[in-house]
């Protein structure tokens, strides 16, 4: 059992105000991701919940009992850091074990924990090396084990994967998924990289500026984004936003982009709506680059548009195409079969079952 | 472009070669000139020491001895036990270990956790008190003697060995603590959240995860305080006299204070004495500075 609930936490450095009333729950097991840009308060977040940083307002509660004021070393957790945070003087031995000496753990007990856990994790072969004589995967290694031997009832990470180079990235990254499936334990994990959260978490919590602007699973983040910020920030490439007015045209409902006339209508009968905007507001259109594609008879709510490259990218197993979209520059992933020819037109269709609609004034979702 | 001639090629390739070949030359002459104007002095102490006076009024500077006598070493370090109030350096020199050891490791201890409390545990107005502390660092000597002999007085150890560890670990401590702030500064605060996080106290991060790290920034603090306090001479002669006088006073005593023929054998090598400890810290110490420096490096 491990939960974790965080309430109206606030703290402030100096007179900036870095976190504003976070609310968070967390139930045991879960695999939590902060994500955000830089400075938007999500390492200060877990660091006050590790009890490195003051709280100056609210309550942290784990397993439910208030820890604002109990030492780091006593709130049953472990940490892994981006830098890896290693003993430099230390063998990798006494690196893994210098926390389970510290709690005067048994010395049959610290070598059975040893031996588990570095076999677990492939450094046993290692045990006697300092980490200047590791890479960079092996001290990641290193730095688990470190947290894994005191069997903590929460994990935090705070970027681990972050100095690693691409490959090895997405290595750790699935060994820490497969760590979450075997040990089940509670993890809490901030990253700026939204491919990371969305493989990881089983919830995401979008961060920005010292709130939490969403907080929902990869997909529900993905799919629905409840503001512009959190739709504009996850995706690669980013999702489509195109500004315009919404008009109620008798009994359909639709979107008109800026500066076009009358005749240029995007339905949105399908779309809907958490609160029905009133005729004229000024709102935001979005869709994700996927969703521009073939015809699809499949699809009920779908519409025909001729668009023509302006830049195409080929990555691989798909193009990037961008089009010109009425004055707007928009990003159509297609397959790399289609062919695609600048300035050439190609019929496409736009799925809008999959839009995102934002009032322009809120930036929220409506 | 120019399609160049092959011929031209081939004579530039050589002339360049030549400039290259002059230029080394030219900087080694340079250089070689140079060691021998700062060796230049060394030579002349060595050579002189090593002589008998009678060779030093017959010769010149640069002459070499005749025969390698050490005579005057060894009356420059244990006198010549006749004369009643000959000065020689032996006593002095003690004085001057037991004045620098204490006085360099408690100023190098010292100025390491103050490094490690200024970095790793900020606190309010940490900065202020590290500006301060830099402020300490330009304060002249002359500037503290009036004061420090008071306190010296009052704390009754005025004229003594203890005294002057006092005085040179205040004064140093600045200096010492600057340094490790440096040094700490650089150290990724993680490691210490770490350490925290497994349970290690503020005593045990600094014995068991800073320190083992710190050998480069000691090494330099104790060769700076070390050179500093062994070549004082304005505080040791300040606050110490006869007995009690470390050994670049006594040195100067003895130089100055001989009443018959000036002995400059003598005194070269006394002279050379009182320098060896700091060329030895140097030599020493300078090995393990430069394996400092490439080992335990934190990121690769």
């Amino acid at each position: 059992m491990a939960t974790l609930k965080v309430s109206d936490l606030t703290k402030n450095f100096g007179s900036t105000q870095v976190l504003k009333q976070i609310n968070l729950d967390v139930s045991d097991g879960e695999f939590i991701v902060l994500l955000g840009p830089s400075g938007c308060g999500k390492s200060t977040l877990l660091n006050m919940i590790a009890g490195l940083e003051s709280v100056d307002e609210g309550e942290i509660l784990i397993d439910d009992f208030v820890v604002n004021r109990v030492e780091p070393k006593d709130r049953n957790i472990a940490m892994v850091f981006q830098s890896y945070a290693l003993y430099p003087a230390m063998t990798v031995r006494d690196n893994v074990i210098f926390g389970l000496k510290q709690r005067k753990v048994s010395k049959e007990q610290i070598e059975k924990s040893l031996k588990h856990f570095s076999k677990m994790l492939q450094i046993d072969h290692l045990l006697e090396r300092k980490p200047a004589q590791l890479s960079g995967g092996q001290r990641q290694r290193v730095a688990m084990g470190r947290a894994l031997v005191r069997e903590p009832h929460i994990f935090l990470f705070d970027e681990p994967l972050s100095n690693l180079d691409a490959k090895l990235r997405i290595e750790m990254r699935h060994e820490i998924n497969k760590l979450h499936e075997k040990l089940g334990t509670t993890m809490i994990y901030v990253t700026h990289d939204q491919v990371e959260a969305m493989s990881l978490a089983t919830r995401i919590a979008v961060m920005n500026e010292g709130i939490i602007q969403q907080i929902g699973t990869p997909q529900e983040i993905y799919d629905k984004p409840n503001s512009v910020f959190v739709a504009d920030f996850i995706g690669s490439p980013a999702i489509n936003l195109i500004n315009g007015t919404f008009s109620k045209n008798g009994a359909e409902p639709c979107f008109i982009p800026e500066q076009q006339k009358d005749d240029v209508k995007i339905s949105l009968s399908d779309y809907s709506f958490d609160s029905e905007p009133k005729d004229g507001q000024q709102i935001i259109f979005g869709f994700r680059p996927e969703h521009i594609n073939l015809p699809d008879v499949t699809l009920k709510s779908q519409l025909p548009v001729q668009l023509k490259p302006a830049l195409i990218e080929l990555t691989g197993y798909e193009k990037e195409v961008t089009f010109e979209f009425y004055g707007n520059e928009v990003t159509g992933r297609l397959p790399r079969h289609i062919e695609t020819e600048l300035g050439k037109p190609i019929s496409l269709n736009l799925d809008l079952s999959e839009i995102s609609i934002f009032d322009r004034e809120s930036t929220m979702r409506i | 472009m120019q399609v160049a001639d092959p011929k031209q090629l081939v004579a530039l390739e050589r002339s360049a070669a030549r400039k290259r070949t002059f230029y080394r030359w030219l900087l080694f002459l340079i250089l070689g000139l140079f060691g021998i104007y700062y060796l230049a002095p060394l030579y002349v102490m060595i050579v002189t020491s090593l002589k008998s006076m009678e060779e030093i009024r017959q010769g010149n500077l640069m002459t070499l001895p005749g025969d390698i006598r050490f005579d005057a070493w060894k009356t420059a370090w244990s006198g010549r036990g006749y004369a009643a109030g000959d000065v020689f350096l032996r006593p002095f020199f003690w004085n001057s270990i037991k004045m620098v050891v204490p006085a360099v490791a408690i100023s190098t201890f010292f100025g390491a956790l103050n490094g490690y409390a200024l970095t790793k545990w900020r606190f309010k107005g940490d900065n202020l008190l590290f500006l301060l502390f830099l402020f300490g660092c330009f304060i002249p000597y002359q500037a503290i003697l009036l004061p420090m002999a008071r306190t010296l007085g009052i704390m009754g150890i005025s004229n003594s060995i203890v005294g002057l560890v006092l005085v040179h670990t205040v004064y140093g401590l600045s200096f010492t603590t600057m340094f490790f702030r440096n040094y700490y500064i650089s150290i990724p605060d993680e490691m210490i959240k770490a350490a925290r996080i497994d349970g290690a106290g503020f005593f045990k991060i600094f014995f068991k995860v800073l320190l083992p790290i710190s050998s480069p920034i000691i090494v330099v603090t104790v060769i700076w305080q070390f050179t500093g306090i062994w070549n004082d001479f304005l505080f040791g002669s300040s606050f110490s006299f006869g007995e009690a006088a470390p050994i670049q006073v006594a040195l100067n005593n003895m130089v100055l204070t001989s009443t018959s023929v000036k002995e400059y054998n003598v005194d070269m090598a006394a002279a050379f004495i009182a320098g060896i400890p700091t060329l030895l810290v140097y030599v020493l110490a300078g090995k393990y500075f430069i394996r400092g420096l490439t080992a335990g490096s934190v990121k690769g």
